[in-house]
């Protein structure tokens, strides 16, 4: 299910960057040949951060992307880790949570205000909002989903299990996500 | 705020970061924890404008769009080709195919950011035709992984666009500043590899030797890098376009040259996007948490303390840039680049800004220390990588003693663009 997420959330953030550059290329190119302006596409560069970048949190949660440092954390025992690993996810949903809660203040004043973006199009502001706001709902139900499961994995101890899925993705793993990919490359009828 | 707790705050970040807790949850911590101590929970309601605000800004847009624009030139094979190319250009130089290593890897990087995915690719080639003709295996290693570091000085950079956002300087100019280092460092490191083989001549590889018609037809490859960089910088040169525009336009160029290739395929973009989407969120997660911990940074007035601290200490600029230059280099001994970035950013800007140092030239000055922190033991993010690209199972050492020479011209370099900071000012004040 989760795979199945991850492919829908991606799709979802690529077509919105692909459609992006596209309508930004489109405005450079009229604005240069015919002196035309569209207006407009940098107000909705804005919006695609926005919203993508909650897509993306979410997605680089589940690919363990958040950075984390391992020099430290690598050599120490088993328990210390276990217990570090599920602190991580904690925390991590603590501020996923926080992040929740300021968006939707934010939202709160945007209602409260009827707010309108400061452009040409005056774009009502709870529109863009609201969608940005449940990117950001989903990934604090991902994260809070995550930190739960690492607490009850810790309180069964199972520890070993805790560290295969929670422990900070290092260089090596990394690595060898890369080199399959330009292995398949190469394999392919280019070279 | 008083440098004690100045101090202490900054300290107990970095601790939670080297424990292994994520970096931008450490940040946004010491940001709350500072901001609720100087003005109780009121600063709460004063955090979710910044949320809004830095993840709407269309100037960090442009992140995902050259992550992509990468992404995609990457997984479209567009990269494999240009060693090919450049190993029969380059090959006849003394000190043969380390110079194609060096080479793809700075031209792949001014297409991209990722030092990974960079020395991930050119290795995958390099390696086995470095090891066929018996090149010294300590050099093979380093040059990879003194080339990947490359990436993140020659624009397009993510590394200068997250500088530029938390210093609100701007892109366009950083990028441009960064083309003159970025070529000289890469022209620095090939004169290393050329004259070190001519010093060592019991050292004789067997180099092919090409036709003209054969370079040509080979130099296909290179093409695509060389038009993207062109149209993404000359855009933004040329004033016809803001480095979030020309990201837009090199995503659209890269796009058909993987259709060119027929690589334009459903497995293909979807690689592209699920990669694009967890750097841009690992970045922009930093970034935001980055945000609040700027906001108490600013209200607090940690800037000012800094500052005057700074000139209370009487140093001149180059000295300042000299403690800078050990600082940096002990923390990118256990920090990755991007976080190292954003956790020194806030404190040591403002204490340049107060000496006199031209913001832009700083940029230049931080990602260049931040790239040391790549190529330097025991946390080098490229050494872990080039080590394990390495078919047969050598020692790390063999890396970092490879590795070494290139951490010298770095700091090499670093005091020549301290002398000559024109280097570095020259083209993007032509440019105003």
């Amino acid at each position: 299910m989760m795979e199945r997420l991850e492919n829908m959330l991606a799709v979802i953030f690529g077509a919105i960057f692909l459609a992006l550059s596209v309508l930004i290329t489109l405005e450079v190119l009229l604005r240069k040949l015919f002196g035309f302006s569209l207006q407009g596409s940098h107000e909705l560069g804005g919006y695609a951060l926005a919203v993508g970048a909650t897509l993306a949190f979410t997605l680089a949660l589940f690919g363990r992307n958040h950075i984390r440092i391992d020099i430290i954390h690598e050599r120490l025992p088993r328990l210390f880790r276990a217990v570090l690993n599920c602190l991580s996810s904690v925390l991590m949903a603590g501020f996923a949570g926080l992040l929740g809660y300021l968006a939707w203040s934010v939202i709160g004043d945007t209602l409260d205000y009827r707010s309108v973006a400061q452009t040409s199009w005056a774009t009502p502001l709870i529109y863009p909002q609201s969608i940005w706001y449940i990117g950001q709902a989903i990934f604090m139900l991902a994260a809070f989903g995550l930190a739960v499961k690492s607490l009850w994995l810790l309180m069964s101890g199972k520890l070993a299990r805790l560290d295969e899925e929670y422990q900070p993705k290092s260089a090596k793993q990394e690595l060898k996500d890369e080199l399959d990919s330009a292995s398949q490359r190469q394999r392919g009828p280019s070279l | 705020m008083s440098l004690d707790y100045i101090f202490i705050a900054f300290a107990l970040m970095i601790a939670m970061m080297l424990l292994g807790l994520p970096i931008a949850v450490s940040m946004a911590a010491i940001g709350i924890l500072g901001g609720t101590m100087a003005y109780g929970l009121p600063f709460m309601n004063s955090i979710s404008p910044v949320v809004w605000g830095v993840q709407n800004d269309s100037l960090l847009t442009s992140i995902p769009l050259f992550v992509l624009l990468g992404e995609i030139l990457l997984r479209a094979g567009i990269a494999d080709g240009m060693y090919r190319s450049l190993s029969i250009w380059l090959g006849r130089l003394p000190g043969g195919l380390l110079h194609s290593n060096i080479g793809t890897c700075a031209l792949f990087a001014a297409t991209s950011g990722s030092s990974v995915a960079t020395a991930a690719t050119v290795g995958t080639v390099a390696l086995p035709s470095l090891n066929e003709r018996r090149y010294p295996v300590n050099q093979s290693l380093g040059s990879l992984a003194a080339g990947g570091a490359l990436g993140i000085l020659i624009p397009p950079s993510v590394n200068l666009i997250v500088y530029g956002s938390l210093t609100n300087t701007s892109i366009g100019q950083l990028f441009m500043a960064g083309i003159i280092p970025g070529i000289t460092l890469t022209l620095l490191f090939m004169a290393y590899i050329g004259v070190s083989s001519l010093m060592r001549t019991r050292h004789e590889s067997k180099e092919a030797s090409y036709s003209w018609r054969e370079r040509i037809s080979a130099s296909v490859d290179l093409i695509p890098p060389l038009v993207v960089f062109f149209i993404v910088m000359g855009s933004i040169y040329s004033g016809l376009a803001t480095a979030t525009e020309s990201a837009a336009l090199g995503v659209v160029t890269a796009l058909i040259f993987a259709g060119l290739k027929r690589q334009l395929t459903w497995p293909t973009l979807r690689i592209c996007f699920i990669q694009t989407a967890r750097v841009t969120g690992m970045i922009l997660l930093i970034i935001t948490a980055a945000f609040i911990l700027n906001l108490t940074i600013s209200l607090t007035g940690v800037a000012s303390t800094m500052s005057s601290w700074v000139t209370s200490l009487g140093l001149t600029p180059v000295m300042f840039l000299l403690a800078l230059v050990v600082f940096y280099l002990v923390l990118g001994m256990f920090m990755d680049v991007l976080s190292m970035q954003v956790a020194t950013i806030p404190i040591t800007y403002p204490m340049a800004l107060a000496l006199g140092i031209d913001p832009i030239w700083f940029g230049i000055f931080v990602v260049l220390m931040c790239e040391l922190g790549l190529i330097t033991p025991p946390v080098g993010m490229n050494l872990f990588v080039v080590h394990g690209i390495r078919p047969d199972n050598g020692s790390i050492s063999d890396v970092m003693k490879g590795a070494f020479p290139y951490v010298v011209l770095m700091l090499l370099f670093a005091g020549l663009i301290i002398t000559v900071p024109a280097m570095v000012t020259w083209l993007p004040e032509i440019m105003r």
